[in-house]
């Protein structure tokens, strides 16, 4: 990168530019090479396919042989575990369903009393009523064999990582990668290893829940008070003591949190294993519905999924906070009246597996959706088409191509590409008279991108793009880290599929922050849009990835904007909660201070909240983006066509070496722009002294 | 106050040093040739690391209430960190009893703790899945004793310190002050010898922190343990100490008795702390006593041996001439000018 220095030095003689302006100067140097040279040397555009290197096969090759090895002892283990499970799925699936629902309420009363209580009550009734009991015990079988597992392995990582500071960083970045390589990627070489069947949607959402058990732990440990561990030492208890009889008890309260994280993302993977195991599970019902287009079917078996996460989100979440101590009495009373109608149950025949009393309201959802789409399919259309045509078209194949005249009424030629270029430059002139030769260069830079669009940029552009980002939110070491792992998606042949997820992601994280942005700026003006946006977060936080499928294909059909749609619902929600987090926790002083300097409400807002949560947003920014990648291959389900759908291919062909390579692919996008946000909110908190 | 001298000390601490920072062990050692204390230190510094305790000696004798007095950063909690091997100290030795715990094994370390050692913290430093009863008892679990016995001596200690009743409550549903409490009888529990305070009252009300002061004091009259107290507070050190020693930027720059530190403050930095104390509410008529006897004092206002110099200055308001200072007995053993009264009381003023 020594080009960076020349350019950096040659222009750092006559005027002091600031870090940022120098990279972007440097990008914008990199454009114009790309730009201007790529008719002649196409190589500089696109990487020579001679030069790709079949990455697929070596992972092939080489997991294939590791896997070998490990099939014996992993059979084993499916074999040791498909017991438990069954089990537990015969007793759930064998006691009569009141007295199950009877048993989950006398839970929620000991837990949370009588809120708690009505939960599990009227959501269980739910499930019974939709006629999908056995299905959904089924889940609850899977749910009940994972989360020991995954709490087991949790929070021996976590314990380890602690007792063992030297084994943090290690852990730390495992965790990162289980969390960050796509669930379905890993669900390949699993396959391979553990056969098929439900064993291995077990095994996978063990190891997909198990991460923030393990993370919370550590916080957890991490975060006793020093006094507090420094009176078990001079107690004169051995390490062992102080670990389980102090440490470990006194960190309860976030142990539970990870417990309540863990619990959920087993829940979720679960659904989504049913990609895989052809069990009977509720995750099966909703893939199968969604295929058949049942939506009226696919919507309830959907609720079914909600109903069981809220249930278990909001009893596991009320355990990590302290509560009062509710009467047995009527815990009691609630199992003896489950008993006896469970008793009356038996007699009067009624079904074991549950009360199929809604079918009628899902073939109503069916004709309604119907009706809807019949009614207002054009509205839909439009919507959707406008999106596609002005927005998502545009950015991934860049104007050059998308303006059509069958969409945009005129075609697009030389004379607009010099419009373009001409009105950038006029923007980025005003900008650099008015000193901000940053956004001066950034301008021209987004004008190169809006021509061509995402999916075309030349490979220079994006990875020394990239790393000179990485050089200003996080020096060398970063920009060194970003260049290197996208050369890798580069030279392994997937990346002009990278480029569409990247191109996917992008957009929707970009609506994302907008939207995002302004609801919570919004909230954290008004409590009463707060008190309207923070019921519907909690909502879209708690249910499954999966869910949120169904709503977008409802409406809009498969195709690349329900997948957008489908991103944006999920990612949005820690850009909203973030921002307002960060907006309404400012210091009590400084906005005193502000106060008393006489600044409005808005002033307040943009001069002493904004910037002092800069860090918090942007960390919400960081988190929209993970969850962005998260959906991404989710979404390929409905018909896109980056890395996510190769995934699937790959899942569908057994095929351990592309699953893994794609799957890597789309960690390292997310891993690496996760990296870049992090060192911008590192910097900005340094700033801030926090 | 001084007629321990006869028993071997407490706690013996000999050029002990704290740095901080990476391989300070290799780097002090090198650091050695430097010269005196102050140049290692600087050589140290140097090389970014912190020495936070340097080349400190000091001895508590058996029953004494040793004070390490400073403000925050000036090393004291370090050190006694470093007594009671919380912290591994970079070098020199500690001595608890003629031991050395910095060489004992893990397992003698941990024998120690149950039977010997007990330790209250700033911030008081209880269990919060525990009730009072519990963290008051842990130690002794530690030791292995019997859930009854735990919990009789739990009360026995709980009524000490003023808190019967309260045994089976949280500390959640505690105050600042009663949660200090339990600290202490936590600390009690196992009826040590040495007894440690890290700013035990400082995170309390001003008017608790004075009545725990009085009760700290009570106690350790009936129990006779030997104490190193932490404070930032002068005030504090002062009304508790046998002795204080005072640390700066991990330095200990004078050890005295109450009286000595303020009556005769080594350097700027001990008489500004020392500056706002009514020095004649602590400072007693020996400390200014004159070399020889008069033969001829017309006077005798009644000065006694360990009359504060507030009391002795109202009594010989209008004298002019040097009057006699009896002991118990009523022997006339030394002689006060009452000039010395008024500038010893006049000193802080400037």
């Amino acid at each position: 990168m020594s080009a960076t220095e020349a350019v950096s030095q040659g222009a750092g003689r006559r005027l002091s530019l600031t870090r940022g302006s120098q990279a972007a100067l440097f990008v914008l140097a990199v454009v114009l090479l790309c730009r201007l040279l790529g008719a002649q040397f196409e190589w500089l555009v696109k990487w020579p396919a001679a030069l790709t290197v079949p990455m697929a096969d070596w992972m092939t090759w080489l997991v294939g042989g590791f896997l070998d090895v490990f099939k014996p002892i992993a059979r084993t283990f499916t074999f040791l575990v498909s017991y438990p499970m069954e089990w537990v799925g015969w007793l759930l699936n064998a006691v009569p369903w009141p007295m199950t629902v009877a048993a989950v309420t006398a839970i929620g009363w000991m837990i949370g009393g009588i809120r708690l209580a009505a939960l599990g009550f009227l959501g269980l009734m739910f499930v019974v009523f939709t006629g999908y009991w056995s299905q959904g015990m089924n889940t609850l079988a899977l749910v009940a064999v994972s989360v020991p597992l995954a709490l087991v392995m949790g929070a021996a990582i976590g314990i380890l990582a602690f007792e063992y500071p030297r084994m943090k960083g290690a852990v730390n970045a495992l965790l990162d990668i289980m969390q960050t390589v796509p669930t379905f990627a890993y669900l390949v070489p699993l396959l391979v290893l553990f056969g098929f069947g439900p064993v291995v949607g077990l095994i996978a959402s063990a190891i997909y829940a198990a991460p923030p058990m393990a993370r919370n732990v550590l916080l957890g440990l991490e975060r006793v008070d020093t006094e507090i561990r420094e009176a078990a030492v001079m107690s004169g208890g051995t390490r062992r003591q102080q670990l389980f009889l102090v440490e470990l008890p006194a960190a309860t309260q976030q142990i539970m949190i990870g417990v309540n994280q863990c619990l959920m993302a087993a829940l979720s993977m679960v659904i989504i294993a049913a990609v895989i195991g052809g069990f009977d599970d509720i995750g099966w019902e909703v893939l199968q519905t969604m295929r058949k287009a049942l939506f009226g079917p696919a919507f309830l078996a959907g609720s079914v999924v909600v109903v069981f996460a809220i249930i278990i989100d909001r009893m596991s979440a009320a355990l990590a906070e302290p509560r009062q101590p509710q009467n047995r009495t009527v815990a009691y009373g609630i199992l003896a009246v489950g008993a006896a109608v469970t008793i009356w149950a038996v007699l009067a025949g009624w079904p074991p597996s549950g009360v199929a009393a809604m079918d009628g309201l899902a073939k109503r959802v069916d004709e309604g959706v119907g009706v809807f789409t019949a009614t207002y399919g054009t509205t839909l259309d439009s919507i959707k088409n406008t999106s596609m045509f002005y927005g998502l078209l545009p950015l991934r194949i860049g104007l050059a191509e998308a303006v059509l005249p069958f969409t945009w009424g005129f075609a697009w030629t030389v004379k607009h590409t010099a419009m373009l270029y001409g009105a950038a430059l006029l923007i980025s002139l005003i900008l650099i008279f008015k000193g901000r030769v940053t956004a001066a260069v950034m301008v021209l830079i987004i004008a190169y991108i809006a021509e061509i669009g995402v999916a075309h940029l030349a490979w220079p552009v994006v990875i020394l793009g990239a790393g000179a980002i990485g050089w200003v939110s996080g020096g060398w070491k970063l920009a060194r880290l970003a260049v290197i792992l996208l050369s890798l998606i580069l030279i392994s042949g997937l990346w002009e599929r990278a480029l569409l997820s990247l191109y996917l992601a992008g957009a929707a994280v970009f609506a994302c922050a907008v939207i995002g942005g302004l609801l919570g700026l919004w909230s954290a003006m008004s409590t009463t849009a707060w008190m309207v946006l923070r019921p519907i977060c909690d909502f879209l936080q708690t249910i499954p990835l999966f869910v949120f499928l169904i709503p977008v294909l409802m409406f809009f059909q498969i195709g690349e904007f329900s997948a957008f749609i489908a991103i944006c619902m999920y990612a949005v929600v820690p850009m909203i909660r973030y921002t307002r987090h960060g907006l309404v926790s400012t210091p009590d002083e400084i906005i005193e201070a502000a106060t008393a300097s006489g600044a409005g409400k808005w002033q307040t807002m943009f001069e002493v909240r904004a910037p002092f949560a800069a860090p918090t947003i942007l960390l919400g920014l960081n988190q929209t983006i993970l969850y962005a990648f998260a959906m991404l291959v989710i979404a390929a389900l409905i018909g896109t066509t980056e890395l996510g759908q190769l995934i699937f291919l790959a899942l569908g062909q057994y095929d351990v070496g592309l699953g893994i390579t794609a799957g890597a692919a789309m960690a390292i996008l997310a891993l690496v722009a996760d990296r870049l946000v992090q060192g911008f909110a590192e910097e900005r908190r340094q700033a801030l002294g926090l | 106050m001084t007629d321990k001298n006869s028993t071997a000390p407490a706690i013996a601490v000999e050029d002990l040093w704290q740095v901080f920072g990476e391989n300070a062990t290799s780097a002090l050692r090198d650091a050695r040739g430097a010269g005196d204390d102050k140049a290692i230190a600087q050589t140290l510094k140097d090389k970014t690391l912190i020495p936070a305790v340097r080349a400190a000696n000091f001895e508590v004798k058996s029953g004494e209430l040793f004070v390490i007095m400073g403000l925050s950063g000036s090393g004291k909690s370090t050190m006694i960190r470093c007594i009671s091997r919380l912290i591994e100290p970079t070098a020199g030795s500690v001595r608890i009893d003629g031991e050395d715990i910095l060489q004992a094994s893990d397992k003698r370390l941990i024998d120690l703790r149950r039977h010997k050692l007990g330790m209250v913290f700033q911030h008081f430093g209880l269990f919060p899945h525990m009730t009072v009863a519990d963290n008051v008892a842990f130690p002794l679990k530690m030791q292995g004793a019997g859930k009854a016995e735990r919990r009789a001596r739990a009360l026995e200690v709980l009524q000490m310190v003023g808190l019967e009743g309260r045994e089976d409550t949280y500390p959640r549903n505690l105050s600042g002050g009663q949660r200090q409490r339990v600290g202490i009888a936590r600390s009690l529990a196992v009826n040590p010898d040495i007894w440690f305070l890290d700013e035990p009252f400082s995170a309390l009300d001003p008017l608790i922190r004075r009545q725990l002061q009085d009760e700290f004091l009570n106690i350790q009259a009936t129990l006779k343990k030997s104490i190193v107290f932490i404070t930032h507070d002068i005030q504090e050190a002062l009304k508790l100490a046998d002795r204080i020693a005072i640390m700066r930027d991990g330095e200990i720059v004078q050890i005295g008795t109450p009286e000595e530190i303020v009556l005769h403050p080594v350097d700027d930095y001990v008489a500004e702390f020392s500056k706002d104390v009514p020095k004649g509410r602590h400072a007693c008529v020996e400390s200014i006593l004159m070399d020889g006897i008069p033969d001829n004092m017309p006077d005798d206002p009644g000065i006694k041996i360990g009359m504060t110099l507030d009391t002795a200055l109202t009594k010989c308001m209008e004298l002019y001439e040097p009057v006699p200072v009896r002991n118990a007995e009523g022997n006339v053993i030394g002689a006060v000018h009452p000039h010395e009264l008024a500038n010893a009381l006049q000193a802080e003023e400037t």
